[in-house]
């Protein structure tokens, strides 16, 4: 008994393999999972007809060379010694990616169905949507300084109105029209 | 002889013009700004700065997009000796004895060397790009479909090998570049191809979302990783921004060096101008007397890699130009940028705009010029612009991007995209994948699938037409032996040795 504790996952014998390059072992799964989705939400695609292309061939094409290619990395990172995985952050990235999200749905309006039912997103305009952007933004930085941030942002929504409006005259709607 | 000089005489005339002039300051000037900025590079300003140009007539909007890019080199350059921070891949070479100078108190030094090599190897890349434009125009008449996919594959087979890391890493890049340009409507036949029904994805992934999000939103996520960007702004005054007599004389000789190599490997599709500035560094260090110095402030090391980085950036414009394939990502803006305005890149600019063509070569030289005149007495503003925090610069960085992509379309799903992809370059990074072989694969692909279809039609899907036309089997051929290279252990180690050098 004792002899098959020690054979355990975690001691890394037995038949469990040790991922040795976790980086290039997930990278080239994620690179081959892609590649999987492309062929299969091109899968309507025609291909060859004949000898000319369809519009499938060239997809199709470069998904199976990536696959191999992902496939190949993959496999490598099973064998050869890597670096570690890097941990992510998340607070960064949230914040970052809201408030871009933040800009798109506001400037103009934004419609999408949400479980069936049609949701609507009025349009705020470049002054909101600006000023919105930045401080969602600012909140992503380590240290907030919420008045700093406040003026810095009203700055920068002025800035921005007289340049992209004013000066270079850019169809940007102003004002919030719901 | 005098064709060219009617030619050049054509251009200045145009691009001396006090509007255009004036439009190539202000490029120059705004591009600067924003490449001062830590961070951003020059894909990321020009794709910031794109909509400024969209009002002005086409050969004004290009005078002013080749000074924003030119301000956007300088700016990065500037950044990498006062901070140490290269905005960009180019600027890496720069940080290591310029910012070494600046501790020494001599940024003023190595600012106005950096300068003075980037117009010296402007004003001899804008003559070359002049000279080559009108013999390759003719060659690329000569070329058919199968030689332009050749041609293609040699550049993307360059940006392999010349990305660093893994060779095998960056061709996985390479084809998730191509597979994702293939998004959106078929040329043929219209079809919409993996576009999930959604109608936003019919007109493909825009390259300025790609751009934005790889090299703009990724950057500013992991910069936020670090809890306190460090940041060591020179604190001293800067004092005496003339070089003296003795840097000038220790320079002249790694200027001109710098200046074939970046002239030479500029034209090369692929990126030529990282490699520009990683070459004449080494062959600097090899060629000097006592190597040791560099790392530490010779001015050796800033003279000849900026020199190089310039007249690559210059001589890129030659393929573009001539044979409307972009060598790189910000030629690929500059595509962008000229389709807006109704130009298709390609040897017929030459001949039917000829205006638009030679005004614009002259304008690098006007370019190169203001640069000198304008940044150094600016240097002081440019100093107080890198001590703006960046908790208040990166929500600023990122409005700017946001309007800057909702504007070319007017489109909210556009700046969707590009969070996306910023989400995506943020993975890429984690993985150790190399971005810049994507961006140019993603730019090539649709060119490179419509001469692949074109010349399989032609040869009736025999696939030996790549060998048996000469000019496609001389490109294949390069284009094998290079990959090969770069895979065999020994060149891949001194591979590895030019990269390691220049990280440390």
């Amino acid at each position: 008994m004792a002899e098959e504790t020690k054979s355990s996952p975690a001691n890394g014998g037995g038949l469990s393999l040790r991922v040795r390059g976790p980086r290039d072992f997930y990278g080239g799964l994620f690179l081959v999972a892609l590649a999987a989705f492309a062929l299969w939400a091109g899968s309507d695609l025609s291909g060859m007809r004949g000898f000319s292309f369809g519009p499938g061939t060239a997809p199709r094409l470069f998904a199976w060379l990536l696959i191999l290619v992902g496939a190949a990395i993959s496999i490598s990172g099973l064998f050869v010694d890597g670096p570690p995985l890097e941990s992510y952050a998340l607070r960064g990235p949230a914040y970052v990616i809201c408030a871009i999200i933040i800009f798109a749905v506001t400037i103009r309006g934004f419609r999408f169905t949400f479980f069936g039912s049609e949701m609507r997103i009025p349009e705020f305009g470049l002054v909101v949507a600006t000023f919105l952007a930045f401080m969602m933004a600012a909140l992503g930085a380590p240290r907030l300084r919420l008045l700093e941030s406040l003026l810095a942002g009203i700055a920068m929504t002025l800035f921005c109105v007289a340049l992209f409006r004013y000066l270079l005259q850019l169809p940007f709607p102003l004002w919030p029209n719901f | 002889m005098s064709d060219l000089l009617s030619n050049l005489w054509l251009g200045f005339s145009i691009a001396g013009h006090p509007i255009n002039l004036g439009f190539c300051l202000l490029g120059a000037l705004v591009g600067t700004l924003v490449g001062v900025l830590p961070g951003i590079g020059t894909v990321a300003t020009i794709a910031m700065l794109l909509p400024i140009t969209f009002g002005l007539d086409p050969v004004g909007a290009l005078i002013m997009l080749a000074g924003i890019y030119y301000g956007a080199q300088y700016g990065g350059s500037t950044t990498s000796i006062l901070v140490n921070i290269p905005g960009e891949a180019t600027s890496v070479i720069t940080c290591l004895d310029g910012h070494q100078m600046a501790r020494q108190g001599r940024a003023g030094a190595a600012l106005s060397i950096a300068a003075i090599g980037s117009f010296f190897a402007g004003c001899v890349a804008t003559v070359l790009v002049a000279a080559l434009g009108e013999p390759l125009t003719k060659v690329a008449l000569e070329f058919g479909p199968a030689e332009y996919f050749s041609l293609m594959l040699l550049g993307l087979i360059f940006a392999v090998v010349l990305a660093k890391g893994s060779v095998v890493k960056s061709i996985a890049m390479v084809l998730t570049g191509l597979l994702l340009s293939t998004v959106g409507s078929d040329l043929d036949t219209g079809a919409g191809r993996m576009t999930l029904g959604l109608p936003e994805l019919l007109d493909g992934i825009g390259f300025t979302n790609v751009a934005m999000g790889l090299f703009g939103f990724a950057e500013i996520i992991r910069n936020l990783e670090s809890s306190e960007v460090n940041r060591e702004v020179v604190q001293s005054k800067i004092r005496g921004l003339m070089p003296t007599r003795q840097d000038l004389k220790d320079s002249a000789w790694p200027i001109a060096r710098g200046t074939v190599l970046g002239s030479l490997l500029g034209i090369l599709p692929g990126g030529g101008a990282v490699v520009a500035s990683f070459a004449a560094y080494t062959l600097e260090k090899r060629l000097a007397k006592n190597p040791r110095r560099f790392g530490h402030g010779a001015i050796e090391g800033v003279a000849g890699p900026e020199a190089a980085n310039n007249a690559a950036a210059q001589t890129s414009f030659i393929p573009l130009l001539t044979l409307g394939i972009p060598p790189n990502a910000v030629m690929a803006l500059m595509v962008g940028a000229m389709t807006i305005h109704g130009i298709i890149p390609g040897p017929q600019v030459m001949t039917k705009q000829p205006e638009l063509f030679w005004g614009m070569i002259a304008s690098m030289w006007f370019g190169n010029l203001m640069l000198v005149i304008i940044n150094l007495p600016l240097v002081g503003i440019w100093v107080r612009l890198l001590r703006v925090p960046y908790r208040l610069l990166f929500p600023s960085i990122i409005v700017f991007c946001c309007i800057g992509i909702y504007s070319i379309d007017n489109a909210p799903s556009d700046v969707m995209i590009a969070a996306l992809f910023g989400l995506f370059g943020y993975w890429l990074v984690k993985h150790d994948f190399e971005p810049a072989p994507l961006v140019l694969a993603f730019v090539l692909g649709p060119l490179m699938e419509d001469n692949l279809r074109r010349a399989m039609l032609i040869a009736r899907g025999d696939t030996s037409v790549f060998f048996t036309r000469p000019i496609s089997a001389v490109l294949i051929l390069i284009s094998v032996t290079l990959l090969v290279l770069a895979l065999l252990p020994m060149f891949r180690k001194r591979r590895d040795e030019v990269f390691v050098e220049s990280e440390n």
